[in-house]
């Protein structure tokens, strides 16, 4: 319940800050700004998601986490860390040929990082963990 | 390896949400489990075996 709590707290500040972002910041947006919104926000989706399954499962009387979810965080935090490797040496590989700032090159791979992070979790916990 | 859990689910007049509770596990993992989706721990088989007073070869079958 209280980890639950926390995700949700976490969601809102992130939320808060890319509001505060959003409306301080340059009067126009521009292309890279509004992909890594939708970015952030699939990300703050899918926060909101496992602390809604969380909540939920703690409102049912079952633990917030057994050994399947357990199992899918560690295979999911593996294959991203592995994917995200692959995801720094394009990124070194093109941040000479792109010209964007060094600052927005590392936003690019963090927020690259939490999709495919984003993206394993799901191909887990849908396909499973068979045989292994 | 597949499972006859829905079957002695069914036996006992259990959901799947019982059978969660009794095992201390979440009803998704069950739900993986009779779709032989995941395979479990040697801990949580023996305690689904014990739910239903059997032994763990005749609830999970080895190809």
């Amino acid at each position: 319940m209280k980890r639950a709590i926390i995700v949700f707290i976490l969601a809102a500040l992130v939320l808060a800050t890319v509001g505060i972002w959003m409306f301080l910041g340059s009067s126009e947006l521009t292309s890279v700004d509004l992909v890594s919104f939708g970015v952030i926000f699939l990300v703050i989706g899918f926060a909101v998601f496992i602390g809604y399954k969380r909540l939920n499962s703690a409102r049912r009387g079952e633990p917030p986490e057994d050994e399947l979810s357990k199992k899918v965080m560690q295979k999911t935090a593996g294959l991203s860390y592995y994917i995200s490797l692959y995801l720094w040496l394009a990124i070194m590989y093109f941040s000479d040929k792109l010209k964007y700032e060094t600052h927005t090159l590392i936003a690019a791979g963090i927020l690259g990082m939490a999709v495919i992070f984003t993206i394993c979790w799901l191909v887990f916990n849908f396909r499973g963990i068979r045989n292994e | 390896m597949n499972n006859r859990i829905k079957e002695f689910r069914a036996r006992f007049n259990l959901t799947q949400e019982d059978l969660a509770k009794k095992v201390n596990v979440r009803r998704e993992t069950i739900v993986f489990l009779e779709k032989n989706k995941y395979n479990p721990s040697l801990r949580l088989a023996h305690d689904i075996a014990s739910v239903f007073d059997a032994r763990i070869e005749e609830i999970f079958l080895f190809e």
